[in-house]
């Protein structure tokens, strides 16, 4: 074999393929679908808080309790958040007395008083921005989940004096129905005139409710109605309240933002996933043009001219190395995207992949990456130029290619489910071992841990395997090239694979 | 030495022998035709000699070796079935198989441009295959095979699909590379073309050798067929196998149709009726064509009209 040849049937492949459209969409498909991904999921993002209205008939101050116990629990969720900024970027200096700079501290209700009290989350940004370091984002306060209004005109009329259920219901459905400028409640609660007696909430809304909204609502009637009995049963409004809200005060121990179990395991697997994912769509989006490229010369019925110039082995390799350029360009450009997107945003991305490259740092586990990167594509290429080598045309190979791709894509989409969900039981392990899975299989299980005994383990017998692969596909090639037309049955075909070279 | 030799090749295909026991040579300079039906086994024996079949016995020699592409670069090759990378450009296909055959690229590229400039594409070098008609097509695969100024052309059906004006060019360049010393094999089952080209030939019969020769030869291998009219009674001469009489307008005189006897000169038959003084108004000798050797040795349902 002729290393010149095969580098000159490799380039044209590179260059052929560099002309198509397709290829050029392919590539740019990625990195513009990733890019517009936060742009059109903000765009899309309901942040807008649900509308809330309460009809009190009953004059309890039960509205004043649900609003303030929806209030308490925002505040509780931003308290938190916003502990968990101040301790991610180190912020604490701010105010190292405030509940928002300890960490681990379940907030009680006292808690978000005295927060409250102190300026609430105005002040404390105040005190963070004093401390905040260029290049640490601004802290985002999540949005409100309910925005509780006062009821519209309309509503209020049907609920006075003159009560009548049904015109009222007309009334809430009418308002929940037809909403042209966005302003009417989407969530109308309904307390009866004889409350508590009568303890049948109404609750009308445009959509499904969500069960934390009910389930936060009935939390505070319920209570309200304890307090109510226990006062009847002699116990103090005072008493009855504390036996209401008594709780244990919880101090959790958590590891610190982006260190959670979880949330470590996820973040070390995220690029050696990604790169699992980038074979994987590298391969299934070139797997075309690999097999068109096999076909080509059959297609286009020129392989008696190139025979005459270069064996059937210099053809092949030739054309595994154009796909394997091609697979490769694809990925660095769609890394060096990666690169050029973390750098501009500097903040969350770059703070993130931080700890992401972590278990991919070392020399060996690069060489490792780059190793099992290209035997996957050359594994898998090799069975593409094998369809391709017994398909006359592109929609007779594409017939071959979709099962093939089937089998090959099915177990791979198992294992990445299962190394996201942490676990890399006995399935994981076969797959490792199976030269055909391996490459995904490895790669993806860097994040995780993998032992080194496994990792230059399946690296071997990968390479046996792809070694064994080429060898036959090879006499599968050649022994297919010039049968054109002819539909070998399956003992023909495994002929193929044993008969010794006929053509030279 | 010759630049092929060819001993007792064999090739079977399963139940099928595709070529049976075939011997030749050819001499650098020699136009070599290699005639036969459909099925005769001519491209199965030129993918052995390009090494792209094996032979199932007999033996290759090609310049001297056995056939392998090292000799790649001093051999051109256009197949019966043509075709080329639709998205590539005239120029850059030919310099494609240049530079497979060894050849360095600018040497490729200039040799490319001359070719098509003498093929009348130089205006089309940069198109691509694909925005060619057929015709422009085929004479850029023809560069191919010429690009290297091979000393071994093979030419597989090389006139078929083309228009008289591409035959004639196709003509010209199988003389020239002659007339500069290279061996051109073309198989063809278009007689004309044989007999205009060919220096030697060889017609082939389910991969059997049935003749192989000089044109002159073959056309021996017919009987000859005279046209004469005279007084006397020809069916007697010697060396008259058959004779044919039709009566003219003129009662006294007799037009003859003769067959003669294989291997005999009609010029010995001439010279006997001088001698015996048999009067002759017409004496027309018709040799056989090459197109009548092949219907007979190769049969009638295998020759192109």
């Amino acid at each position: 074999m002729k290393a010149a040849n095969i580098l000159l049937v490799a380039k044209r492949e590179l260059l052929q393929i560099l002309k198509m459209r397709s290829f050029w969409l392919t590539l740019l498909i990625l990195p513009i679908a990733l890019a517009l991904g936060p742009v059109l999921g903000e765009t899309l993002a309901d942040d807008e808080p649900t509308r809330v209205t309460i009809i009190d008939r009953s004059n309890a101050a039960t509205a004043k309790a649900i609003e303030a116990r929806f209030a308490l629990d925002e505040t509780q969720f931003l308290l938190r958040e916003l502990a968990r900024y101040v301790e991610r970027y180190d912020l604490q200096a701010a105010d190292r007395s405030a509940i928002w700079t300890q960490r681990g501290r379940w907030y009680t209700p006292a808690d978000i008083a005295a927060f409250e009290a102190a300026g609430g989350i105005d002040a404390a940004l105040k005190a963070i921005e004093t401390v905040r370091p260029g290049g640490v984002p601004q802290f985002e306060a999540p949005a409100h989940d309910y925005k509780f209004n006062a009821a519209p005109a309309a509503l209020l009329a049907a609920s006075g004096p003159a009560f009548d259920k049904a015109k009222f219901d007309k009334v809430a459905q009418g308002l929940l129905a037809k909403d042209p400028d966005n302003t009417n409640p989407e969530i109308i609660v309904l307390i009866p005139d004889s409350y508590p007696a009568d303890a049948a909430i109404g609750l009308y809304s445009s959509d499904e409710v969500r069960g934390s909204f009910v389930a936060k609502l009935q939390d505070v009637l319920t209570a309200d109605l304890r307090t109510r009995l226990l006062a009847e049963s002699g116990v103090t409004g005072e008493r009855a309240a504390l036996v209401q809200t008594i709780a244990p005060t919880i101090a959790t121990t958590t590891p610190p933002p982006g260190g959670g179990a979880r949330e470590v395991l996820l973040v070390r697997s995220i690029v050696p996933l990604a790169l699992a994912y980038i074979l994987m769509m590298s391969l299934m989006l070139s797997g075309s043009w690999m097999l068109q490229g096999s076909i080509e010369e059959r297609a286009n019925k020129l392989l008696e001219s190139l025979l005459a110039c270069i064996s059937p082995e210099e053809l092949m390799y030739g054309k595994l190395l154009g796909g394997l350029s091609v697979g490769l360009m694809m990925i660095s450009v769609w890394a060096g995207c990666a690169g050029v997107a973390a750098f501009a945003t500097q903040g969350a991305i770059a703070d993130m992949i931080r700890p992401a490259l972590e278990p991919i740092s070392s020399p060996a586990i690069i060489a490792a990456i780059i190793f099992f990167f290209i035997a996957g594509y050359i594994a898998i290429s090799a069975i593409f130029v094998a369809i391709g080598s017994l398909a006359d045309s592109m929609s007779e190979a594409q017939g071959f290619m979709m099962p093939v791709l089937l089998i090959i894509l099915l177990p791979i989409t198992f294992l990445l489910q299962a190394i996201i969900a942490g676990n890399d039981g006995v399935i994981v392990q076969i797959l490792t071992w199976v030269p055909l899975w391996t490459p995904f299989a490895v790669l993806a299980r860097l994040g995780l841990g993998i032992e080194t005994w496994e990792l230059v383990g399946s690296g071997i017998m990968l390479a046996a395997a792809i070694a064994v692969e080429l060898v036959l596909v090879a006499r599968l090639f050649r022994a297919s090239l010039l049968a054109t037309g002819q539909k070998p049955k399956l003992a023909k075909l495994l002929q193929r694979f044993r008969r010794p070279s006929e053509a030279g | 030495m010759p630049v092929l030799e060819i001993r007792n090749l064999v090739k079977q295909f399963d139940a099928v022998r595709a070529v049976d026991d075939l011997s030749f040579a050819v001499e650098p300079g020699e136009i070599f035709g290699f005639l036969g039906g459909n099925g005769a086994g001519k491209t199965t024996t030129l993918r052995m000699v390009l090494d792209i079949l094996r032979p199932t016995s007999g033996s290759i020699t090609l310049f001297g070796a056995p056939p392998s592409r090292r000799v790649a670069s001093a051999i051109g090759f256009l197949p019966e079935e043509r075709g080329l990378y639709a998205a590539m450009s005239a120029i850059d296909t030919i310099v494609y198989f240049g530079r497979l055959k060894g050849m360095d690229d600018a040497l490729a590229k200039r040799r490319g441009l001359e070719l098509l400039e003498r093929f009348d594409l130089a205006g089309r070098a940069k198109s691509n295959i694909g925005d060619m008609s057929k015709g422009m097509a085929q004479k850029v695969q023809l560069a191919t095979a010429l690009v290297n100024k091979p000393d071994l052309l093979m030419l597989d059906e090389p006139f078929s699909g083309l228009d008289p004006v591409n035959q004639g060019l196709l003509e010209d360049e199988i003389l020239r590379a002659s007339r500069r010393g290279a061996a051109v094999i073309f198989s063809t089952h278009v007689m004309q073309h044989a007999e205009r080209l060919c220096d030697r030939l060889l017609l082939l019969r389910k991969g059997r050798k049935r003749f192989e020769g000089t044109l002159t030869e073959a056309r021996a291998q017919l009987p000859a067929r005279l046209n004469a009219v005279a007084k006397a009674d020809l069916s007697q001469l010697p060396g008259v196998s058959g004779a044919q009489p039709t009566p003219g307008g003129d009662p006294e005189w007799t037009k003859w149709s003769l067959q003669l006897a294989a291997g005999v000169d009609p010029g010995q038959v001439l010279e006997h009726c001088t001698a015996k003084g048999i009067a002759l108004r017409r004496w027309d000798h018709q040799q056989a064509s090459l197109h009548d050797v092949f219907v007979q040795l190769v049969g009638a349902e295998d020759v192109a009209p």
